[in-house]
């Protein structure tokens, strides 16, 4: 009886096996394209249009190397999963460089100088040079870079009318805000949008040593500062609100990512980018986070593929690049020659950006920062949403801050 | 033992192997594993070559259990019982209704009741979030506006968010519970209720001496599987109210959501093993609590 | 007397319908919205002024997620994954739930207990321990893998659902039957699951769903959009907010929750024939 049964068990298995494995033959290459060295899997996280670029160029490689370029949900959550098994990771990825110092601790990245020289880096911006070092070491080839830029929507907000001090936008802001309109709206407590006007006051989140800097003098001036035009900002702060009020015509400004610039021009609208206004306080421009985007090779690939990588890199090294996927997609180019060019000193949007990113921050690329996101959120929330004391919060979240980056040893 | 029980015993076992070697790798696994992580370094620093450390990770955790980690834990109780008295009530009521004999459109009510279920969930929260709390833009506002009120923030305050997220947490697993009742009902002897009618019993008595005790064996498993799901909810009140960048203000949080921001987010797994080891060791205690409650109701 | 009966009955059937259809209303509000984004020309999932019947009508959403997004693949690899997932599930949920209702036999009570313990663990740490014992054995980037996880993630749930109910069926006509020199297996298969289809039926509905709507292991253990499911297509459509294009995930949410819709429209009618029919009461 019993063997009957495990028999009917196997067989069944068998039968279920047979059906999967006619049907999983169209996706189970991956296992087998790993191991050939002149197939690169690239994962990323862009938009079509700078996806479409880079394949295009990348493509260029063929039939010697075959590229496979993917576009991957949860790419940083995935990475540390498979960051260090060659069969499912990826050679290399295509990503801000916030997260390198994470993956560089945890031994799956190499560094970019393994595979190319050091003084081919000269071309870039030093900024994003800077980005991409984590313990003195180059981890990320730059490819673009992001930062917030101020929009405003010229139906309402004149040229001349563009607020060059912060006070000057306080006082838009009282004069335009009333009935469902906003002078100036932006994701006033989400981290990333906030930041710029922490580092505006001189405050620092995180310093290069790893140590969160929440309860500073700075911080907790600039949160106090920046209230009172929260005051006169919606109460959502998630991104989707944010930018509707923009798209929508309901509000006259905004500081927002450059990806926010096709979405409302396919809309009609005459949007104009300005200078990040300065904060009358403190004498310097609102001083937003800057995020380059770039490629990072796994030390698997560097090892075993070496040449593959190479060939990638050097693709990728060329300012053509940077050039089309500035005018497929407003992306500011790392390199800086790219800025002699005629196509990129009439980008409007990128020569903007270039100019905001003279006062911009590299994002810290500690792993440190993993928790800083959570906990700045909390203190922005107290404080905006939640009224409560800024002295106490911010001493609570430096707390807070403090013993989660030592849980995290 | 003689060799005929023992045949019948070993019989027994090779009918459930299949199906408890499958809960053996997937469900007890991974707990097995993390244990074993829980004493180690396992972090960013040494992700692979991560050795013991004893109970350090144990003494770390239990600083998470602060008052903070008090008032959430208290939260998620009041939480799992609030949500599972409405849905059990709500859904026996609404399956009642859907019994009632000559309702002739029973299958598409039921089919348009079960709509929630049949989206994944991030979905759906995502649709209740920006279609209908949304203060700006949200339906709810849009319709109270129209009333001549000002809007509403509805997630920013304590007891606000406690309870949408309950409603939208009813929302979510309504489905699921109408479908258990429904079946249920549809297994109860109907002469029961006719001798019982013949005795002039009104519908409460019905309900209480005849419905609830006939159904309640079989829905019991469900329901303790719920109460388990409810306890560990994350998804509705992590995306309501409490992820990064669109937070709400309101400061409601379940257990799970406080390990995940106290824990997890510090990618220090040997760390999170613990506090997860120990959410554990809560939980069945919890458990056990239940357990001696319904077991004489559910054998 | 008659009359006053029928009337009575009638306006209480009129009541339930009309409380019915508000309240089916109250449930769908959501997924109207949805529906109404999805077929609005004017490109937003949030506006001031909206209505459920959109302003400028148009179907180009849906064309989208039909042409734009390889949305056939990934609900063939939905398909695949339910049916087998499906077919497993019974397969060895149904013979345990059996023997644990049925048998006495020594480790009965204590495995049932713990398992439902088990159900305890927080899940959220599951994914890393089960990439970490999947990946030696070459299941990740499979099929295969992704069945056994599915399988086992429902298999406590199968066990006990099913197992609550085959209480609840008499003995009596199984030994009948036994005295009739019939086989366990026949048994199972010939008394025991007709009486019990409503579970089978509740069962096979909550394995099919869990399946078609989990993404977390489905975006994690497979690489590439050429293997991902529905679900998991859907939340990489959704995830990078900074493209989100709201109208087109509202159509694909609507699209993907059809087949689930039509299979319990299907499926309820097994739902319903429970045991107050047939051999029971005899």
């Amino acid at each position: 009886m019993t063997k009957k049964i495990i028999s009917l068990i196997l067989s069944a298995t068998v039968a279920v096996s047979t059906i999967l494995t006619g049907c999983s033959g169209a996706s189970g290459g991956p296992s087998s394209k790993a191991s050939d060295p002149n197939t690169i899997v690239i994962w990323h996280d862009k938009e079509d249009a700078v996806a479409d670029v880079l394949k295009k160029q990348l493509d260029t490689l063929s039939p010697d190397i075959n590229i496979k370029l993917e576009k991957k949900t949860d790419l940083t959550e995935s990475l540390k999963m498979v960051g260090d098994d060659p069969k499912s990771a990826p050679d290399m990825y295509i990503f801000a460089h916030d997260k390198i110092g994470v993956y560089a601790e945890m031994g799956i990245l190499a560094p970019i100088t393994d595979i190319i020289p050091k003084k081919d880096l000269t071309a870039y911006m030093d900024k994003t040079i800077e980005a991409a070092t984590y313990k003195g070491e180059i981890y990320q080839l730059p490819i673009y870079y992001e930062t917030l830029l101020f929009m405003y929507n010229r139906l309402y907000m004149k040229d001349e009318d563009v607020p060059k001090t912060t006070e000057e936008l306080y006082k838009y802001m009282q004069s335009h805000t009333s009935g469902g309109h906003y002078g100036f709206v932006e994701q006033h407590s989400t981290p990333y949008y906030a930041a710029g006007w922490i580092n505006g006051f001189g405050g620092q989140i995180l310093d290069d040593n790893g140590k969160p800097h929440l309860n500073s003098e700075q911080v907790e001036n600039a949160l106090s500062y920046h209230k009172k035009f929260v005051k006169m900002m919606p109460g959502e702060t998630e991104y989707s609100t944010v930018n509707t009020l923009f798209s929508e015509g309901m509000a006259h400004s905004t500081i927002a990512g450059p990806w926010m610039v096709p979405t409302v021009k396919e809309k009609g609208m005459d949007v104009g980018v300005a200078a990040m206004p300065t904060i009358n306080e403190t004498g310097t421009p609102i001083a937003p986070y800057m995020g380059v985007q770039g490629v990072q090779v796994l030390k698997n690939a560097a090892k075993n593929k070496t040449k593959a990588v190479k060939k990638v890199l050097e693709v990728l090294m060329k300012p053509e690049v940077e050039v089309e996927l500035a005018n497929a997609s407003g992306c500011a180019p790392a390199n800086e020659s790219c800025y002699d060019l005629d196509d990129i000193k009439n980008d409007e949007v990128v020569m903007m950006m270039k100019q905001t990113a003279d006062n911009a921050v590299p994002m810290p690329n500690l792993p440190e920062m993993d928790v800083m996101w959570t906990v700045l959120g909390d203190l922005l929330t107290d404080v905006n949403m939640s009224g409560e004391d800024i002295k106490t919060s911010a001493d609570k979240a430096q707390q807070k801050a403090e013993s989660l980056i030592k849980s995290m040893q | 033992m003689n060799s005929k029980n023992r045949k019948q015993t070993l019989q027994c076992y090779a009918w459930a192997a299949p199906s408890l070697i499958l809960i053996a790798v997937i469900v007890i696994f991974p707990i097995l594993y993390t244990g074993y992580i829980s004493f180690t370094n396992m972090n960013v620093y040494h992700w692979n070559n991560y050795s013991f450390i004893g109970l350090k990770n144990y003494k770390d955790a239990l600083f998470v259990f602060d008052s903070g980690f008090l008032k959430s834990l208290f939260w998620t109780i009041a939480w799992t019982v609030v949500s599972m008295a409405l849905q059990l009530v709500i859904a026996f009521l609404l399956a009642s209704l859907l019994n009632m004999k000559g309702l002739k459109l029973k299958n598409v009510y039921k089919t348009l009741l079960i709509f929630p279920w049949a989206m994944p969930g991030y979905v759906s929260i995502l649709l209740w979030k920006t279609g209908m709390f949304n203060s700006q833009f949200g339906l709810l506002n849009q319709w109270i506006g129209k009333l001549g009120f000002a809007p509403i923030r509805w997630l920013n305050t304590d007891t606000g968010a406690f309870w949408w997220c309950t409603i939208v947490n009813l929302w979510l697993a309504l489905p699921f519970m109408i479908t258990i009742i429904d079946g249920a009902l549809q297994s109860v002897e109907k002469s029961f209720y006719e001798s019982a009618l013949l005795d002039g019993a009104n519908w409460f008595e019905r309900t209480f001496y005849i419905t609830i005790p006939m159904i309640k064996p079989i829905i019991g498993p469900s329901v303790v599987i719920t109460v388990f799901t409810t306890f560990k909810q994350f998804d509705v009140v992590y995306l309501l109210t409490r992820q990064v960048g669109a937070k709400t203000g309101a400061d409601f949080s379940t257990i799970m959501t406080y390990a995940y921001e106290n824990a997890f987010i510090t990618n220090n797994y040997g760390y999170s093993s613990a506090v997860s080891i120990i959410i554990f060791v809560l939980l069945l205690i919890f458990s056990l609590v239940i357990n001696r409650n319904t077991s004489r109701a559910g054998k | 007397m008659s009359m006053t009966r029928k009337t009575k009955t009638v306006l209480g059937l009129t009541l339930a319908n009309i409380l019915l259809i508000v309240l089916c209303f109250i449930t769908l509000v959501p997924i109207l919205y949805a529906l109404s984004v999805s077929f609005n020309a004017d490109n937003s999932l949030l506006s001031a002024d909206f209505s459920f019947i959109p302003k400028h009508f148009t179907f180009r959403n849906y064309r989208a997620v039909f042409v734009d997004e390889p949305i056939m693949l990934w609900f063939k690899n939905s398909i695949i994954l339910a049916v087998v997932t499906l077919v497993i599930s019974l397969g060895t949920g149904i013979p345990a739930a059996y023997v644990f209702s049925r048998k006495k036999f020594p480790g009965r009570k204590p495995i049932l207990r713990m398992l439902i313990l088990l159900y305890a663990f927080p899940s959220l740490l599951s994914m890393t321990a089960l990439y970490k014992l999947m990946r030696p054995m070459g299941l990740i980037n499979t099929k295969p893998g992704l069945i056994i996880v599915y399988t086992g993630t429902e298999a406590v749930f199968a066990l006990w659902n099913m197992k609550g109910y085959f209480d609840t069926i008499p003995y009596e006509i199984e030994e009948a039957a036994m005295i009739d020199g019939a086989s366990p297996i026949q048994i199972v298969w010939r008394i025991v699951m007709p009486l019990a289809k409503p579970t089978i039926a509740v069962t096979a509905m909550m394995v099919l769903i869990y399946v078609w709507n989990e993404y977390i292991f489905a975006v994690n253990f497979m690489t590439g959009s050429d293997t991902y499911t529905l679900a998991a297509g859907l939340y990489s459509l959704q995830a990078n907010e900074m493209q989100g294009n709201w109208p087109i995930f509202a159509a694909a949410s609507i699209v993907i929750s059809i087949p689930i819709l039509i299979v319990f429209f299907a499926l309820q009618k097994n739902m319903t024939t429970g045991l107050t029919s047939g051999g029971v009461k005899g």
